[in-house]
């Protein structure tokens, strides 16, 4: 082997080590990145919440999958809007109760509530969409009088009570209930095991791609300065997913072979252990009168 | 050919990954009841294919490979009878322990095998915690796998194989990327597993370790063929073996005034420096 005569000698192109360059963010690719790491960290928290010792956390998966499942139910088939802040807020208390920051949990679902209902709410509010009477005037159009009216903004309003009420029990029950402990829970709810066990792999193996872009970008990093150059940014998110694409494949074919190698046929088998408790019969127990009185109240409010 | 005591007759064996690139060409190799066997090579050689074909992943393209007296091909492994025994009695650790540890928990991943083979559920439970009380990973059951470091993967992948009780064990570079302490660790499982009477092979290029994985070595060159054969002593002396297959190189240094040459393996460099 001949060292290169080029690689014994001092680099004289290299600039000095000084801060006296054009200081910019990060771009596109980083951001994308650095949204990466925020999903495991996020993941990590959550597998942190599911381990406290609370109410919720202690309370079996198949009974919190079902509540979650009935409650659900009345949110979707509720006419009322203040039964479903009473739902809201009763997600809310069950949270603080079980050592859920009631903070972290009104956040998460306050971030996709406008994401998911906000086209659909705010045109239901026009007066052209649902006539009555108009509480905030906007103008006219084509001679008609324009504005928000009463029945639109309650059935906006009724919208996006149902959004917040219906992802807060999902959240709720997904950060209180380890990933493994949901899956046992949803076959013993008769999902098909082999849908159980590619949505196992799928979450498992996520974090490890995951990982493999980081050190990817990390190690582009390591060699090049920032590029703000969209099409090499682009082309290198493009490099990156092909590589990926690769890893994915090449790992799933060793994967599969391991289940083999330990008496995969094609039938996936899992123990679904432990017997229900107290705690479950608790938690049970205040979803099915929680269930009750909101239907109880729409009924009621309704006539 | 005694089947009573030969567990693996490799008889001429060819493999070639996607009919181009030639992992194994004519290799043969018995494997005894109760044999620990090193299959030494530089990377890309085909010790990890010899492995895959003893564990009945893959058939070879020409010539046979016989495990328990039956001839393993597609149709055989098939078998529901045959491929549950065989699975139950070969245990394969693969190099990869990201690639082995597919399961959300690690429970889960250690009642996969047994599971899937046919154990009833409460002899499962017990044998789970039985192994991960043996390799002592207990605290590591309700963990998930991306949350453990290498050494404890390792150690969770070998319980994943363990926990069938199998009677011959396939590591595939068992040693690689290891800390010191995990490495010991393993060795003295590998003497304890070959001492309850497992028949145990190993692919490795790790020399040092070599009198402590195996009885017997079998050297691939770099055609993927086997140019060698014998004992950890014979093979390690054995230097133009080593250097044709690429497992140990001629070393020049300097020694304060003087430049000398020596192989450049195991301890080697330690023992023939301190002299000097």
């Amino acid at each position: 082997m001949t060292t290169p005569a080029w690689l014994v000698e001092p680099e004289a192109r290299m600039g000095p080590c000084a801060c006296c360059g054009r200081r910019t963010k990060g771009d596109f690719v980083e951001k994308t990145i650095a949204g990466a790491g925020r999903v495991l960290r996020a993941t990590m928290f959550s597998s942190d919440l599911a381990g406290e010792d609370g109410y919720l956390q202690r309370a079996d998966a198949r009974v919190k999958v079902g509540s979650a499942l009935a409650l659900l139910l009345v949110a979707a088939f509720t006419r009322h809007v203040s039964v479903l802040v009473g739902l809201y807020t009763s997600t809310v208390l069950a949270a603080s109760a079980s050592r859920v920051p009631a903070r972290f949990l009104v956040r998460r679902v306050w971030l996709f509530v406008p994401l998911f209902t906000a086209v659909v709410a705010l045109p239901a509010a026009l007066s052209v969409i649902t006539p009555g009477h108009i509480v905030v005037p906007l103008g006219t159009w084509f001679g008609t009088p324009l504005g928000l009216t009463a029945q639109g903004l309650t059935a906006a309003a009724l919208i996006v009570m149902r959004a917040a009420t219906s992802i807060s029990v999902v959240v709720l029950l997904t950060i209180t209930t380890p990933w493994p402990r949901l899956l046992s829970a949803l076959r013993s709810l008769r999902v098909p095991r082999a849908f159980v066990l590619v949505l196992g792999l799928a979450y498992r193996y996520l974090f490890h791609l995951l990982t493999s872009i980081t050190d990817m970008y990390e190690a582009r990093k390591a060699r090049a300065p920032r590029d703000h150059d969209l099409v090499r940014g682009r082309a290198f998110v493009a490099a990156t997913a092909g590589a990926t694409f690769g890893k994915a494949h090449a790992l799933s074919e060793e994967v599969y072979l391991a289940m083999v190698a330990r008496g995969y046929r094609g039938q996936a088998t899992a123990i679904d252990r432990r017997p229900l408790g107290a705690i479950d019969l608790l938690v049970f127990s205040a979803v099915v009168a929680v269930t009750l009185l909101a239907i109880g109240v729409d009924h009621v409010v309704v006539h | 050919m005694s089947w009573s005591t030969d567990v693996f007759v490799v008889d001429d064996v060819n493999y070639r990954y996607l009919e181009r690139f030639v992992a194994l060409a004519g290799v043969s190799l018995t494997v005894r009841a109760g044999e620990r066997v090193a299959l030494l090579g530089a990377n890309g050689c085909g010790k990890s294919t010899m492995l895959k074909l003893l564990a009945g992943l893959i058939v070879p393209e020409r010539g046979t490979v016989h495990a328990f007296g039956t001839e393993l091909t597609e149709a055989v492994l098939d078998d529901d009878q045959f491929g549950r025994a065989f699975r139950a009695r070969v245990g394969f650790v693969f190099q990869s322990s990201d690639a082995q540890l597919f399961s959300p928990t690690v429970r889960d991943e250690v009642s996969f095998g047994p599971l899937h083979l046919g154990f009833e559920c409460s002899e499962v439970e017990q044998r789970v915690d039985d192994v991960l009380a043996l390799l002592d990973i207990a605290e590591l059951a309700e963990r998930a796998p991306y949350q453990l470091s290498g050494g404890e993967k390792k150690r969770v992948a070998i319980a994943s194989v363990l926990v069938t009780n199998p009677d011959v064990l396939l590591f595939d570079e068992p040693t690689a990327g290891l800390d010191p302490r995990t490495q010991e660790w393993f060795l003295d499982l590998v003497v304890e597993l070959h001492r309850a009477g497992k028949t145990i092979v190993c692919a490795t290029h790790d020399l040092a370790a070599l009198d402590r994985l195996a009885d017997r070595c079998v050297v691939f060159s770099e055609e993927h063929r086997i140019v060698g054969a014998g004992s950890p002593a014979e093979i390690l002396a054995d230097v133009s073996l080593l250097e044709s297959a690429n497992l140990a190189h001629v070393h020049a240094h300097r020694h304060h005034d003087r430049v000398h040459t020596h192989r450049h393996d195991l301890d080697h460099h330690e023992t023939e420096c301190e002299h000097r």
